[in-house]
């Protein structure tokens, strides 16, 4: 009887362990582009570890991957004998496409990426923690497929989007695709809500029927805060986690923190 | 050194499909492709060292090197990684071990200029064959 390479892609099987030692797993998703994932992910990322979880940061995006930038990480995660143990910034473990790509174009075919995020995944040396937040990309393609597919136990999604029609529609195909594949997802998360801008009130209310829908908790509300551009020009996480949208989104996902 | 890590999912991954599938493993075939760059004589001997004391042990194991061949999306034209990797500096080189897929973000196409590639061959390390007894 023969296996062919096709039928046999070891790093599952490598993967799957490494994910063992992870208690949760919170994939955060949108479908569309710019709505905050990555913000949120950092973010919320840094505040758990703050809290004094063992915290992973998983940039997804490897088109667009900003997780790295956002916590001034720059160093190359270590090679040895266990893989790549990844660095560590504001006491949150990161792993990005970008620690190895340094800023340059990465060009990659749908497959490709799928190769990517399996290698990095099986790879990284996380060690023990409690969450890995990962930073999906926007598009409902291989990543999100690959992923939603590993079949961890722990495994969750956070829905994210902003409150206008564009956003809500996106993230509504999102949340079909998620309940038909049996995902749990804890919850919609409003990013950006700017009540104050002519327009703004008439959007009120379209994330919280969005999970209402589909039997899901709006989580909360987040306000559009310029002090976000400013904190993420720095670099530092440290002054991303002063600002408004750092304290509502503290207060949004209180039920991680029990 | 993450050929170590990589050559024990290998190891574990071929006996959990013996296991799966009720039989002995007679012999495996792995493929080392050129674009990761990895020692072939390096990945023969952890072979040999990790399956001692399992079930592989009297296993035969074959490891083939596997020469590269990326396609450029520009032009349509195939390269072998050695045919593109001069202008390549050792950092970058070392980020092409560790994702083959990054080699778009370091390398153009020799006729076009474009960095496109597409990896048809020879991108890390595979199964090809798992061979069982009856």
């Amino acid at each position: 009887m023969t296996e062919t390479d096709s039928g046999l892609d070891f790093r599952l099987g490598m993967i799957g362990k490494r994910l063992k030692n992870v208690r949760k797993v919170l994939l955060v998703m949108s479908g569309k582009g710019g709505v905050g994932k990555s913000v949120v992910s950092a973010t919320l990322a840094a505040q758990l570890a703050n809290s004094g979880f063992k915290v992973g940061l998983m940039d997804a995006d490897i088109y667009g991957p900003s997780s790295a930038l956002l916590y001034g990480a720059r160093t190359l995660p270590e090679e040895g004998e266990e893989g790549l143990t990844p660095p560590v910034c504001g006491g949150v473990k990161i792993m990005s496409v970008d620690l190895f790509a340094s800023g340059r174009p990465i060009p990659l075919t749908g497959y490709e990426s799928r190769q990517v995020i399996l290698e990095l995944l099986a790879l990284t040396n996380w060690g023990n923690l409690d969450f890995l937040v990962i930073d999906m990309p926007p598009a409902t393609g291989d990543i999100m497929l690959t992923l939603t597919s590993l079949g961890k136990k722990g495994l969750a999604a956070l829905v994210v989007t902003m409150p206008d029609r564009l956003s809500t529609t996106v993230a509504h195909r999102v949340l079909e695709l998620l309940k038909s594949g049996r995902i749990n997802t804890s919850g919609v998360l409003e990013n950006m809500y700017r009540p104050q801008v002519k327009g703004g009130r008439r959007t009120q209310g379209r994330p919280r029927k969005l999970a209402a829908e589909f039997n899901l908790p709006l989580l909360g509300t987040l306000p559009y805060d310029l002090g976000v551009s400013r904190a993420v020009e720095k670099n530092d996480i440290r002054a991303l986690l002063k600002t408004k949208f750092a304290a509502e989104l503290r207060r949004s996902m209180s039920p991680f923190f029990e | 050194m993450h050929e170590l890590s990589l050559v024990q999912g290998i190891i574990d991954a071929v006996e959990e499909t013996a296991e799966e599938r009720g039989g002995k493993v007679k012999s495996f075939k792995i493929g080392v492709g050129e674009l990761a760059q990895f020692d072939v004589r390096l990945i023969r001997q952890l072979l040999d060292d990790i399956r001692k004391g399992t079930p592989l042990e009297d296993a035969r194991v074959v490891v083939e090197p596997e020469k590269s061949k990326v396609k450029c999306m520009g032009c349509g034209k195939s390269w072998a990684f050695q045919e593109l990797v001069g202008s390549m500096s050792g950092d970058e080189r070392e980020m092409v071990h560790f994702l083959p897929e990054l080699l778009s973000s370091f390398s153009k196409c020799p006729s076009c200029s474009k960095s496109y590639f597409e990896i048809e061959e020879g991108r890390s390390v595979r199964v090809i064959e798992v061979v069982l007894d009856d």
